[in-house]
């Protein structure tokens, strides 16, 4: 468990972490999400220690983090997986954190095999690629076995099997009942990993909920139709009690109606359909709007339709709010 | 391909931890068991780095070298007032060890500085004093075994070179065995001072550069006028170790046993302030 009580931090003018309060909980893999700059990883250097804070008290496991002793045993963690020194290997690496906290030879055995880096292990870390010390470094934070994990941006880096693996691995970490904090500027990436959802913007706490209360909360679906003759299907369709919004290109976008039924009035009719796509808020549009406002560096309109993560997602993409919401906040 | 391996993981069995009972239950380490952690962790970093064997064969080989050719620059050359100090040249050459010296101790923090590696430390280690205790304790006894082996090797090839100009003593001369051993002290010396200004500095180039500057910047009072030069300049690092080094110590310094002093209290300073300055910063 990780308690966070009223923990505030200022570098000067600028305060990077704002009387933030807030328990991760055991048996979770609990998403730390926030844009860039928000204040994760400085959260994550007071919790360990790294950083002071300013004012308020980081505890793990009830004590803080400078009392521990062998702390490696009780939380594990990675903060930035290219801290290496590139003329050791990463068997000496472990090995130099291992003895530090009287973590025996054999445990470095097991969690280079636990991420798959045996083969590697006795190469120097120059060599590695940014995947590889990925996984370095989360064989760093499993030497102690720690009832707590807290993971830095840990999936950059990795390639589409690596990440697959992270997922698996994070959700039986906690199955097996540990406290699994994974920070990540992609809402994306965190809905398929995490089960609970803290959101900073700013340094401030936004949200504190579970991934499911964050897609119930922006749970607005409709049904996206094309079709040559898209005036007298709105009508129709408008003449069973759904809502019909002509998009800027010409398509609708009907809520109230089911896809099927959609469908089905238009065959009834004769008219042709060319897409009949239904969509759900993403998650990603749900964090967008919560982080909207707190969001420090931001691109022109252009750059929220550019997004990757929005374009792969056709409701996002095709959502003119995100748009219209990128007005600067400054 | 090794590549290959990396790629393709077991699947995750990472099932040790479960139903564990907390680790409060477990005794914690005593503090003889907890430094002896520490010190291995750290004798691993150091011995597993190529540069530690460049800097220390550079540090050893030169100054060997290096003293038999002064003794023999000084024996040979024309003779005007006394014969020079016979240990001089062990020491000379000592001085210029030093330099190679410098950069080893400053990497030992700048280098976990510089690549962020520094948290990984703090973390594992959250008492940030036993970390700057450990690393001296590695640098300062390789570089007092080292300095030691070049300071007997050094004699013993200086004193060849000046029997044959009958101007060599022995080791068993009074006086001689101490300044020799204390001549193994400088290089040790200027690691310890390395170390505390690598964790001060927390910049190799910054850090490397002010143990030079502090090693051999203070050695420029030479040059103001008398009697100044020899009131301040006895405080300095490399006038204390001729001093402490020379069989037959000059009269206008500090006694030998006073210059030891001075010597030992520059790294005990800038340990002190890295001691303090450690646990203030954030890493």
């Amino acid at each position: 468990m990780i308690e966070l009580d009223r923990v505030s931090k200022r570098f000067g003018p600028v305060t990077a972490v704002d009387d933030l309060s807030l328990v991760v909980r055991p048996g979770h893999v609990t998403g730390f999400l926030g844009p860039n700059g928000a204040g994760k990883t400085t959260t994550m250097k007071i919790i360990l220690g790294l950083d002071a804070p300013t004012s308020g008290t980081a505890l793990v496991g009830g004590r803080p983090y400078g009392t521990l002793v062998r702390p490696l045993r009780q939380v594990g963690a990675l903060l930035d997986a290219t801290a290496l020194h590139g003329g050791r290997t990463a068997w000496v690496h472990l090995l130099s954190i291992a003895q530090s906290n009287g973590i025996g030879r054999r445990r470095v055995t097991e969690v280079l095999r636990l991420t798959g880096m045996e083969a590697v292990a006795h190469r120097r870390v120059s060599g590695y690629s940014l995947g590889m010390k990925q996984r370095l470094g989360i064989a760093a934070a499993m030497l102690g076995d720690p009832p707590v994990l807290m993971f830095d941006e840990p999936v950059n880096g990795l390639d589409t099997e690596g990440i697959g693996w992270i997922r698996v691995f994070f959700k039986e970490l906690a199955a097996e009942g540990r406290t699994v904090l994974v920070s990540s500027h992609l809402m994306s990436e965190m809905a398929q990993t995490a089960d609970h959802l803290v959101v900073i913007g700013r340094g401030q706490l936004l949200a504190d909920l579970s991934t499911a209360e964050l897609i119930a909360r922006s749970a607005h679906h409709d049904v996206l139709v094309r079709s040559p003759r898209a005036a007298e299907l709105a009508a129709l369709i408008a003449a069973r009690g759904a809502t019909v919004t002509p998009q800027p290109d010409g398509a609708l976008a009907v809520t109230g109606l089911a896809a099927a039924d959609v469908g089905d009035e238009a065959a009834a009719h004769g008219i042709a359909v060319h897409a009949l796509i239904p969509r759900q808020a993403s998650l990603e549009q749900a964090y967008l709007d919560l982080t909207g406002e707190s969001t420090d560096y931001r691109g022109a309109d252009l750059a929220s339709a550019a997004d990757p993560a929005s374009a792969a997602d056709p409701a996002s993409a095709a959502d003119p709010a995100s748009a219209a919401e990128g007005t600067p906040t400054r | 391909m090794s590549h290959a391996a990396a790629s393709t993981p077991p699947a995750p069995a990472p099932a040790t931890a479960a139903g564990r009972p907390p680790s409060a239950a477990e005794r914690p380490p005593s503090v003889a068991v907890r430094a002896r952690d520490v010190l291995a962790c750290e004798w691993t970093k150091f011995r597993a780095v190529r540069s530690t064997y460049w800097t220390l064969l550079v540090a050893v080989a030169t100054p060997i070298g290096f003293s038999a050719f002064i003794a023999f620059a000084l024996s040979s050359g024309p003779a005007k007032g006394p014969a020079p100090d016979p240990l001089l040249p062990g020491l000379l050459s000592l001085e210029y060890a030093v330099l190679a010296v410098s950069v080893l101790p400053v990497l030992t923090f700048s280098s976990e500085f510089s690549t962020g590696l520094i948290r990984t430390t703090f973390a594992a280690i959250p008492r940030r004093r036993v970390v700057l205790a450990a690393k001296a304790a590695v640098t300062g006894a390789v570089t007092l075994a080292a300095g030691e082996v070049v300071a007997f090797v050094s004699f013993f090839a200086t004193q060849a070179v000046l029997h044959s100009h009958h101007q060599g003593v022995s080791l068993s001369h009074p006086g001689v065995p101490g300044a020799v051993l204390a001549d193994g002290i400088l290089l040790c010396v200027c690691a310890l001072l390395g170390v505390a200004l690598g964790a001060i500095i927390r910049h190799t180039a910054g850090g490397i550069a002010a143990a030079i500057a502090v090693i051999v910047l203070p050695s420029l009072t030479v040059v103001l006028p008398v009697p100044w030069n020899d009131r301040i300049g006895r405080f300095t690092l490399l006038e204390a170790a001729r001093q402490v080094t020379a069989l037959h110590p000059g009269t206008t310094s500090f006694a030998p046993a006073i210059s030891l002093l001075v010597l030992l209290a520059w790294p005990a300073a800038a340990l002190l302030a890295a001691a303090l300055l450690i646990t203030r910063r954030d890493t």
